[in-house]
C-alpha cells in the first residue's frame, strides 16, 4: 500500500518550548496570525485551602504541540466548494491557492483549527508537511527543529504499529470526527479528549 | 463582526427574504387571478416581482464580500459531490437566473400563460433548494449549534415570514401608485390587496408562532449538548441575552401585534391608509428582527475541537 505520512508527537517528552512553532513560521514565511503548527498548554487542578497552607489538588500540566494532520477523512476536503483543498496520494492535505476563493468554510470546519486564513493574500493557508523538504528527501522544519524529538513523522501504518494508536488527548477533539493520521505517546498527565478536566492556558498567545 | 460577516448575514437574509418573497407572489397571483382574473392579478404583482430580482442580486453581491479572492467565485460550483456550498452557489445564481426569465417573461407577457406558470414553479422550486442547501452548509459535525433540524426550519421560518411582509409592503407601495396613476380601477385592486393582507397577517402571526419555538429549542439545544463548543455556545448565548431579547420583541411586535392590526384593518375598505402603513412598520420591524437574528446565529456558534 502507498505511504500515508502522518505526525508523530511524543507528549512525555515535550518541554512546551515552541521551537516547532517557530521554526514552521520561519520556514513557511508565516505572516501575523498563522501558526501552522502551534504549541497548546493543556492544564487543570485546583489549590484547596488547609490552615494556613495552599494544598494542590489534582494540578497538571501538560503541552501538545500541533499542526494539521492531514486526516484520514479530511472535513476541509469534504467542504472546499472549489476543491483547492485536496489530499494528495501520500495522504498530504494541500490547499491548490490558485483555486482558493477564500471563503473560509474550511476553518468553520476544521476541528483542528489547521486551515488558517491569509488576510494579505485573502486565502487559506496550511501546514503543507513541508513537501518541499519532503521531496528533497529532507525532514518537515518542525521535526528537525524540536530539541527534545518529540516530534516525528512517516507513514501512519508504521507508526501506529511501532507508537501505538492515540490519536486524542486533551485539549484535541476526538478522533471519530475526521480520523487524524497522527499518533501520540501520552505525557503522564494527558487526558483522553472528551474526558479533560483542564483548559488551554496559553490563550495569549493566540494573536502570535 | 466585521465585513466579511456581515456580508453573510445580508446575503443570507437577501437570499431568503427574495425566495420567500417569489413564492408568496406566485400563491397571491394564482389566487387572485382566480378571483378577479389575470389582467387584475398581474396589476397587482408585477411590480411587487421586479422588486425582487435587485433584491436577490444585492445578496449574490454582497456573498462575494464574504470572500478572501471573489475572482475565483465562479470555481465555488466545483465540489457538487460533497460540500453543499457548491450547492448553494448553484442554486443561488440558478434561482436568479430561472426567476429573472420569467420575471422577463412575465413583464412583457411572453409566452402563453401556461408556459410561465411553469418556469415560475421550476423557480420556486429552485428557491427552495437554495434554502434547503444553504441550511446544510452550516449543518457541520463539528458544530453543534448549527448541526441540528432547528436550522433548516429557522431558515424556512425566516424565508416566508420576510417574504410575507416584504410582499405585503411592496403590494401596499403598488397600490398608491396604481391609485395614483388611474384611479378608476382601484376598486378591484383595493379588494384584492385587502384579502392579501388579510392572509399576510394571518401567516405572519402563525410563523412568530414557529420562531417563539424554535429559539428556545436552539438554546436548549446548545445547554443540553455534552461538547466543550456546545457549552461554549449556551454561554456565547448567555452574552447576548440584551441582543435576543431585543430581537423575540421586535418579531413579535412586528409580526405579531402589528399583525393583529392589519387584519383588523384589511377587514373593510377606508382603512387602507393606517393599514399601509402598518404593513411598512411591520416589514421593517420584522427585517431588523431577522438581521438581529441572523447576527445571532453566527455570534453564538462554536466549533468543536480547538
Amino acid at each position: 500500500m502507498a505511504k500515508r505520512m502522518a505526525f508523530y508527537f511524543d507528549s512525555s517528552a515535550c518541554v512546551g518550548c515552541k521551537t516547532c512553532q517557530v521554526t514552521c513560521k520561519d520556514k513557511n514565511n508565516l505572516p501575523l496570525g498563522v501558526r501552522w503548527r502551534r504549541v497548546l498548554e493543556y492544564s487543570g487542578g485546583s489549590w484547596v485551602p488547609q490552615g494556613d497552607q495552599m494544598i494542590p489538588n489534582n494540578v497538571f500540566g501538560y503541552t501538545v504541540s500541533l499542526a494539521c494532520n492531514h486526516c484520514e477523512k479530511p472535513i476541509c476536503v469534504e467542504v472546499c466548494p472549489t476543491q483547492a483543498m485536496h489530499k494528495r496520494d501520500d495522504g498530504v492535505v494541500l490547499i491548490d491557492a490558485e483555486k482558493c476563493i477564500g471563503c473560509r468554510y474550511c476553518d468553520w470546519a476544521c476541528p483542528y483549527g489547521a486551515p488558517q486564513f491569509n488576510e494579505i493574500s485573502g486565502k487559506m493557508t496550511k501546514c503543507n508537511f513541508c513537501e518541499d523538504l519532503l521531496a528533497k528527501g529532507e525532514n518537515p522544519a518542525c521535526v528537525d527543529a524540536c530539541p527534545v524529538r518529540a516530534l516525528n513523522y512517516g507513514d501512519i501504518g508504521e507508526l501506529r504499529s511501532k507508537l501505538g494508536t492515540v490519536s486524542a488527548i486533551e485539549p484535541l477533539p476526538e478522533a471519530d470526527l475526521t480520523f487524524p493520521s497522527l499518533v501520540i505517546t501520552p505525557n503522564r498527565h494527558a487526558q483522553f479528549s472528551g474526558k479533560g478536566t483542564g483548559k488551554i492556558l496559553d490563550l495569549t498567545e493566540e494573536e502570535v | 463582526m466585521n465585513i466579511r460577516e456581515w456580508a453573510l448575514i445580508a446575503f443570507t437574509i437577501l437570499a431568503q427574504m427574495s425566495v420567500g418573497s417569489f413564492i408568496v407572489l406566485g400563491i397571491v397571483h394564482f389566487f387572485a387571478a382566480r378571483k378577479a382574473g389575470s389582467e387584475e392579478s398581474d396589476r397587482l404583482s408585477d411590480r411587487a416581482l421586479l422588486a425582487i430580482g435587485p433584491t436577490l442580486l444585492l445578496g449574490l453581491a454582497a456573498s462575494l464580500l464574504h470572500l478572501g479572492n471573489p475572482f475565483n467565485a465562479y470555481l465555488a460550483v466545483s465540489n457538487l459531490g460533497s460540500s453543499w456550498l457548491s450547492w448553494e452557489v448553484l442554486s443561488g445564481v440558478l434561482f436568479a437566473a430561472v426567476g429573472g426569465v420569467f420575471a422577463l417573461m412575465q413583464w412583457r407577457k411572453f409566452a402563453s400563460f401556461a408556459i410561465r406558470n411553469i418556469i415560475a414553479v421550476v423557480a420556486a422550486a429552485v428557491g427552495l433548494v437554495l434554502v434547503y442547501s444553504m441550511s446544510n452548509v452550516y449543518m457541520l459535525r463539528t458544530q453543534p449549534a448549527w448541526n441540528t433540524v432547528l436550522t433548516p426550519i429557522s431558515f424556512y421560518t425566516t424565508t416566508l415570514l420576510l417574504g410575507v411582509l416584504a410582499m405585503g409592503a411592496a403590494f401596499v407601495a403598488n397600490y398608491a401608485y396604481v391609485q395614483l396613476k388611474n384611479p378608476g380601477c382601484a376598486d378591484v385592486q383595493c379588494v384584492l390587496l385587502r384579502d392579501a393582507l388579510r392572509w399576510f397577517a394571518i401567516t405572519s402571526i402563525v410563523l412568530l408562532g414557529v420562531e417563539l419555538v424554535v429559539v428556545p429549542l436552539q438554546i436548549a439545544n446548545v445547554a443540553a449538548g455534552t461538547t466543550y463548543a456546545a457549552q461554549a455556545s449556551a454561554e456565547l448565548y448567555g452574552q447576548n441575552g440584551l441582543l435576543l431579547g431585543v430581537r423575540l420583541a421586535l418579531v413579535f411586535l412586528g409580526a405579531g401585534i402589528l399583525g393583529v392590526f392589519i387584519y383588523q384593518n384589511a377587514l373593510s375598505a377606508g382603512h387602507e391608509k393606517v393599514m399601509g402603513a402598518l404593513a411598512y412598520a411591520a416589514f421593517a420591524l420584522v427585517l431588523v428582527s431577522e438581521v438581529l437574528g441572523r447576527f445571532l446565529f453566527y455570534a453564538t456558534h462554536a466549533r468543536i475541537g480547538l
